[in-house]
């Protein structure tokens, strides 16, 4: 019972290949007289099996990007005191939907004086990466789109093209406002990129390989009790889960590191000059940005698809995926922006030796022998210590000043 | 020639012909990055995945950004008094680079090695690259290391020498 | 089928366009950047040596193109910082204008 749920979506990917394949061969009876070769209807079937794929990922995550705009109006709604949206659908839910059509039926608005060319690209552009970013991670057992044994890194170069994706948005309007966005959202990103990169490695040290599907593998167990080997248990796992959130917090543009597009200070930034369904693809990229780093985020440390076999494995993959963008709605309607020199001290001074820091912290566990309970136990007593120490350093020495108020000068 | 290569050098030549000739400096690095993604699908198409990756991960990420960083810093978004097409300048360029192409494609054409197809399971996986340079290349990756380093600080430095002038 | 001498004439002709871009162009930027083309066409070179050479086990083609993507990077960056200084004394990056060795 459990595997046939578990397996649902590849049984009936299964049947619908099945199917192509006996339609496939039905037309060819009928025109040529004769079934497809044996070559013929392998290749119908890996094409349709692709297209499968790629139907199933940015259907389920289209679908998702909608409950996310949901959910997020309800969650800041709830914070801030008020109803949220109430009107479509029972509880609202069907606000996603009146909202595209709104976006579709809006005109489409290019300035005068805008780039027409990249104007016109970088919506497309911008999207993208973000949705590539999902070819690398693994949904469920054996759900994974590719099996690249390069798939971390190509998660992360992957999401480095939409960097120049903003910024062709922000000079491409020929806006001013857009084009500070821009290069915000740029300096912010190549940032920022190098702690979340930085927060990965440990994870690839552990494991040996950069593949996806091996690292979820090492961190599965078996029996009921399938979490007790994810990273994030560990002292150092716990320590990169953190710096992986902040940073895929600021890489995916959000709260408080929204200053690419604060809407107090540049209007919204780099797709200020971006209407109907332009912008709606900007929001897009962002939501389903972020549902893909939240995606990385469950790989890397909270085990992938794995969970107690009470729910299948695709739904423990999306139940923590969306446990972080909770996380993230959560964190917007908490914090306060933060001012540009902050969020780079923050980066350079905090993250960034801590990082590497937990870099050796790693290694050090590597190293430690684990063999007994009580041996894993010290290790995780002397890395957790390690941890504790780098800490302390960081925030009490190197980034003292970064928090300090500035002083301002008005007028002088 | 199959498909791939033709669709791939047309992606790069012309890439490479416009980031090279067009005035305005921004479309230039955007077709710049075009190139770059052209010579990382080459990379894919040789087998060697990591390369690729590494190749979009520093040039789309990390070299384009800092070129539009230099060029909003300097103001210049437009060469406007670059010399025109058929000036003297731009003709001694074609010659230069004609002839430097034309001892290559010389070189190569008379060449019976290059005439070989590509041998089958042909691989780079991960693990294999970086066994090999923690292993026979390990002088040259911590050199290149250390010049990283160099280059880092040696950029900053160069980049902040007004701020501590004006100290 | 695509054979070695398809892949060198390629990487040729991309040197042949940066190098073009090198000597012609007046904006130091895109001199870097040319430099950063002609940097590509020597990786995609030696990946393609190794990919059809007779040790495709070293690696040394893929390891070669690594060190080289590495090393391009690096003079990006100078490269850049220097000219974003050029600018500051000069108010120019035209290569023309720098004609003095004293800063």
């Amino acid at each position: 019972m459990y595997n046939f749920f578990d397996q649902l979506i590849l049984t009936l990917g299964a049947w619908v290949v099945g199917l192509v394949v006996a339609c496939g061969n039905g037309v060819s009876k009928f025109c040529c007289g004769q079934p497809l070769s044996e070559a013929a209807a392998h290749n119908v079937a890996a094409g349709t099996e692709i297209v499968l794929i790629c139907v199933t990922i940015y259907g389920v995550f289209a679908l998702c990007f909608g409950l996310a705009t949901w959910l997020e109006r309800k969650m800041l709604a709830r914070i801030q005191n008020r109803y949220g949206p109430n009107r479509v659908g029972p509880f609202g839910l069907f606000q996603f939907v009146a909202d595209g059509v709104k976006m579709l039926t809006k005109e489409d608005i290019v300035p005068a004086r805008a780039d027409k060319l990249v104007h016109f690209l970088a919506p497309a552009v911008v999207l993208a990466p973000a949705l590539l970013m999902f070819a690398f991670l693994p949904f469920g057992r054996n759900m994974a789109p590719t099996n690249l044994d390069t798939a971390v890194i190509a998660f992360f170069a992957v999401g480095a093209g939409s960097e120049m994706a903003l910024f062709m948005a922000g000079w491409g309007s020929r806006n001013k406002y857009s084009i500070l966005g821009a290069m915000r959202a740029v300096a912010q990103m190549i940032s920022y990129e190098i702690p979340l990169v930085l927060a990965a490695v440990p994870v690839v040290m552990v494991v040996g390989s950069l593949s996806t599907s091996q690292i979820v593998a090492a961190q599965g167990a078996d029996g009921f009790l399938d979490m007790s080997r994810w990273f994030v248990w560990t002292p150092w796992g716990f320590a990169g889960f953190i710096l992986f959130l902040v940073a895929a917090t600021a890489e995916s543009n959000r709260c408080p590191f929204d200053l690419p597009e604060g809407e107090s200070e540049l209007v919204a930034g780099f797709h200020v000059e971006y209407s109907g369904f332009k912008f709606a693809l900007f929001f897009m990229a962002e939501y389903i940005g972020m549902m893909a780093m939240a995606g990385l985020g469950v790989t890397l440390f909270l085990g992938g698809w794995h969970g107690p076999k009470l729910l299948p494995s695709w739904m423990w993959f999306m139940g923590k995926g969306f446990l972080i963008v909770c996380w993230l709605i959560w964190l917007r309607g908490t914090l306060p922006r933060l001012r540009v020199d902050q969020l780079m001290a923050f980066a350079w001074k905090a993250m960034l030796p801590f990082a590497l820091f937990n870099i050796f912290t790693t290694a050090v566990w590597f190293h430690l022998p684990k063999a007994t309970l009580l041996q894993s136990a010290v290790a995780w007593l002397v890395t957790a210590a390690l941890v504790a120490a780098a800490y302390w350093v960081v925030s009490r020495f190197v980034c003292r000043r970064a928090g300090a108020l500035r002083v301002y000068h008005y007028a002088s | 020639m199959d498909v791939t290569f033709i669709i791939l050098s047309l992606i790069t030549v012309v890439g490479a012909i416009w980031a090279v000739t067009l005035r305005n400096l921004i479309h230039g690095v955007l077709s710049l990055v075009l190139f770059f993604f052209g010579v990382a699908g080459f990379f894919f198409y040789l087998n060697a995945d990591f390369v690729g990756w590494v190749q979009i991960l520093v040039y789309v990420g990390a070299v384009a950004i800092l070129a539009i960083f230099a060029i909003m810093l300097t103001h210049n978004l437009t060469a406007k008094d670059e010399p025109g097409f058929f000036s003297l300048r731009w003709l001694t360029g074609m010659a230069i680079a004609a002839a430097v192409g034309a001892v290559l494609w010389f070189a190569i054409k008379n060449n019976a090695a290059m005439l070989q197809t590509a041998p089958a399971g042909v691989t780079s996986s991960v693990a294999d690259i970086g066994r090999k340079m923690m292993t026979d290349w390990v002088v040259p990756f911590e050199v290149v290391s250390l010049l990283l380093t160099a280059a880092m600080i040696g950029a900053i430095v160069i980049a902040m020498e007004q701020i501590s002038h004006r100290k | 089928m695509t054979t070695l001498a398809h892949f060198q004439l390629l990487a040729s002709m991309l040197f042949a366009v940066g190098l073009f871009g090198a000597v012609t162009r007046r904006n130091a930027i895109v001199v870097l950047l040319s430099i950063e083309i002609m940097f590509n066409a020597a990786n995609l070179s030696l990946v393609a040596f190794w990919r059809y050479g007779p040790h495709p086990e070293q690696l040394s083609g893929v390891v070669f193109a690594i060190f080289g993507i590495t090393i391009a990077a690096a003079e990006a960056a100078v490269g850049l910082a220097l000219v974003i200084v050029i600018y500051r004394y000069y108010k120019s990056i035209e290569v023309d204008k720098m004609r003095s060795l004293k800063g």
